[in-house]
């Protein structure tokens, strides 16, 4: 798996890479703008090709250590694969989905903007 | 007629990405050409992961009790279905849990309720000291 | 152009109370599901991409919809917030949207369209904004028209809010009344007013009174009255002297002999009343007897006949079992392992063997074909503890719509009714079958039936 990030404003852009399991789900844990509660980040999941319930669980991790849940975390560009996973498990429902990044970047911006 | 395919894998988590990546090859070589792109990497998806669920939750049980010892995939092929069997020698568990409430932001527990959902069949039995995790699914 | 369909869980939870055994997308509307309907609307509207947005989950109706292949359009499936704005939809599908004009059906209401018009047309000539609204549900259209509004134009259309039995019921006896010449419906007929799906049996003396729609799988059995105004779903059998009328039977269902239904929903063992919104489970006695537990189920002379009969069974099969058993069982084609399945009276569990033979070889295959993997089930019908024929044992420990719980008449047998038919032995098919042959058959009729399923199964075996 491939961790890329870039930053817009306040927002971490984080763009995952290959496959998310039990085997690189570590090094997401361990991704300092991901496991900062503070940080507003964009996981753009593009080019995410597999992605299991341990993958699914570090994600969900990561939204719960943020101090805002609503938005700490934003979600782009799923494949239908990846979306199947969050759709079976319902977890869909803790985040908000976007199937472009750059809008995915304003809500979040936006919803920062609100908050602070 | 049916093949079997077996692989003898240490119990380490790096074997369970190959385990699920060996599925979605061999789910790939016998679904047939005739069928549509769509529905071939639905499949091929749904039996990848399928495997990923069994094999991780079972190399991650064999951790939790400090024994990594040596798992068996059986991938059976059969005319109108392919199943998969998961062994290893772990202590029993319990797969009557119901799956987690996302309120409350889980991070483990999604497994079995992947596995029941994408598998056509799904069964969990004892054998002497050994666990056998048993799906299939209709090609 | 694209079009968004966007619902919430909210807006139908109503549905899942009533009709649990459907997703309220799939919720049949004169045996249409009704999201089909808001396709061929969007289709009509000259779309090319039509995306799903739900809050809930849409697993059930993406595994029926697929892609959207089958209308030749493109459909894909999304998720939303139950807050989301049509803003903020259109900005989380900002990538589906494009430059293109996008017209946004949301809410859980029905839309009454008239495929004759030109809604292409229309749509691309209307200026953004609203374009119908009903409590619950809107039509909105986003960005510039394309062509002006001929002067000649008409296209009405209006939304009905479905938010209760009742208002669905409503609108599937109008769609049933205006039927083909405004929907496409399913079907087929030489007359206006009378759709009949696949394999539908009718008895001679059935009356059909129009307008009614019938899926697929039906047996309409002696004397019985269907309509006026009558929607019978897939794998239903409606038995000698009962009449439908103004009413909707949902698919798998089983409406028992002498029954009147009239202004109502029947759907699996459930009876409602659209009006009132009361729910009856159709156990009642003063209701629909005939679906009731058939006492006979139980009875000693059917026992008595089952055992004999898996004796003599026993004794024919004996030579060809001794010597392919543990032949096959040696070379590893005979699995075994142990389940618990449910038993015969309500709450109570047994244990049988589930035996899988590989039917690679010459050996394996005759003994699959004389249905020699179900030898060892034969001595449990001498003990008394499973029929002969019956219903096809669940396994325990399942939660399942035709899980004994739910459906009056279950008794685990060696060989199923269902087998005996030559329906598909699987789902809800098999489930409508067992029922009818539970409430109708006699020791001797099973014994026929138990002849017609080993046929079944060896002609089966032997074709694979």
């Amino acid at each position: 798996m491939n961790i890329t990030e870039t930053s817009n404003g306040a927002i971490a852009i984080v763009a995952i890479e290959g496959r998310l399991d039990a085997l690189s789900a570590p090094e997401l844990r361990n991704n300092r703008s991901v496991i900062d509660p503070e940080k507003t980040v964009v996981l753009n999941l593009e080019k995410l090709d597999f992605m299991n319930s341990t993958g699914l669980g570090a994600i969900v991790g990561a939204l719960n250590q943020k101090l805002q849940p609503d938005f700490g975390i934003v979600l782009s560009c799923m494949n239908d694969d990846v979306r199947s996973v969050f759709e079976i498990t319902n977890v869909q429902k803790l985040f908000h989905i976007f199937d472009d990044t750059a809008a995915a970047v304003e809500f979040a911006t936006t919803r920062q903007g609100a908050h602070t | 007629m049916s093949s079997i395919i077996t692989l003898t894998l240490p119990g380490e988590i790096m074997f369970a990405r190959l385990a699920s990546q060996t599925a979605s090859s061999l789910a790939d070589l016998v679904i047939g050409e005739n069928r549509e792109e769509s529905a071939k990497r639905k499949f091929c998806h749904a039996f990848e992961l399928a495997v990923s669920e069994a094999v991780t939750n079972s190399v991650t049980h064999a951790e939790e009790f400090d024994a990594p010892q040596m798992l068996t995939v059986t991938f059976e092929f059969e005319p109108r279905q392919l199943t998969v069997s998961v062994r290893d020698a772990n202590p029993p568990f319990s797969i009557d849990k119901s799956a987690p409430d996302i309120e409350s932001y889980p991070v483990h527990g999604f497994g079995l309720k992947i596995i029941r959902e994408i598998m056509d069949q799904f069964t969990y039995r004892r054998d002497g000291d050994a666990n056998i995790i048993t799906m299939s699914k209709s090609l | 152009m694209k079009t968004i369909l966007a619902f919430r869980e909210s807006e139908y939870a109503w549905v899942h109370e009533k009709f649990p055994c459907v997703h309220p997308l799939l919720l049949p509307l004169c045996n249409k599901p009704f999201i089909e309907f808001l396709i061929d609307f969007a289709i009509l509207a000259g779309s090319s991409a039509v995306r799903i947005l739900c809050d809930g989950g849409l697993g059930e109706v993406e595994r029926y919809c697929e892609d959207g292949s089958r209308w030749g359009i493109d459909l894909s499936y999304a998720s939303i917030h139950p807050d989301d704005s049509i803003h903020a939809m259109l900005g989380k599908n900002r990538k589906f949207c494009g430059e293109e004009r996008v017209m946004i059906v949301s809410g859980f209401s029905f839309i009454r369209y008239d495929k004759r018009y030109d809604y292409k047309s229309f749509v691309s000539s209307m200026p953004p904004g609203e374009w119908s609204t009903c409590p619950g549900g809107r039509i909105t259209l986003t960005g510039v028209p394309t062509k002006a509004v001929p002067d000649w134009l008409i296209a009405d259309l209006s939304l009905m809010p479905l938010d209760s039995m009742t208002s669905y019921y409503q609108a599937s006896m109008e769609t049933l009344k205006t039927g083909e010449s405004r929907y496409v419906l399913p079907g087929y007929g030489d007359e206006p007013e009378c759709a009949f799906g696949r394999n539908v049996v009718i008895s001679k003396s059935v009356e059909i009174r129009k307008p009614v729609s019938i899926g697929n799988n039906v047996q309409l059995l002696g004397n019985a009255i269907i309509g006026p105004s009558a929607i019978i779903g897939s794998n239903v059998i409606i038995d000698r002297e009962s009449s439908v009328e103004s009413s909707i039977v949902f698919d798998n269902t089983y409406i028992g002999e002498h029954l009147e239904i009239i202004g109502r929903i029947a759907s699996g063992n459930r009876l409602n009343d659209p009006k009132s919104g009361a729910s009856i489970a159709m156990e009642d006695p003063h209701l629909l007897s005939g679906i009731k537990k058939n006492r006979h189920l139980r009875s000693l002379p059917r026992k008595i006949v089952h055992a004999c009969v898996a004796l003599v069974i026993i004794a024919a099969f004996f030579i060809p079992f001794i010597i392919l058993w543990p032949l096959l069982k040696l070379g590893g084609h005979w699995k075994s392992s142990p389940a618990s399945f449910l038993a015969e009276r309500t709450d109570e569990t047994m244990p049988l063997a589930k035996v899988e033979v590989d039917a690679s070889g010459a050996a394996a295959a005759i003994a699959v074909a004389l249905s020699l993997d179900r030898y060892f089930r034969l001595f449990r019908v001498v003990t008394g503890q499973l029929a002969l024929i019956g219903s096809t044992p669940l396994l325990a420990g399942e939660s399942r719509p035709d899980a004994p719980a739910y459906v009056p008449a279950y008794l685990p047998g060696v060989f199923s009714y269902a087998e005996a038919e030559e329906w598909a032995a699987t789902g809800g098919d098999a489930t409508i079958v067992e029922r009818f042959h539970l409430a109708h058959s006699n020791p001797l009729t099973d014994i026929g039936l138990v002849i017609k399923a080993f046929i079944n199964r060896f002609q089966e075996k032997s074709t694979i």
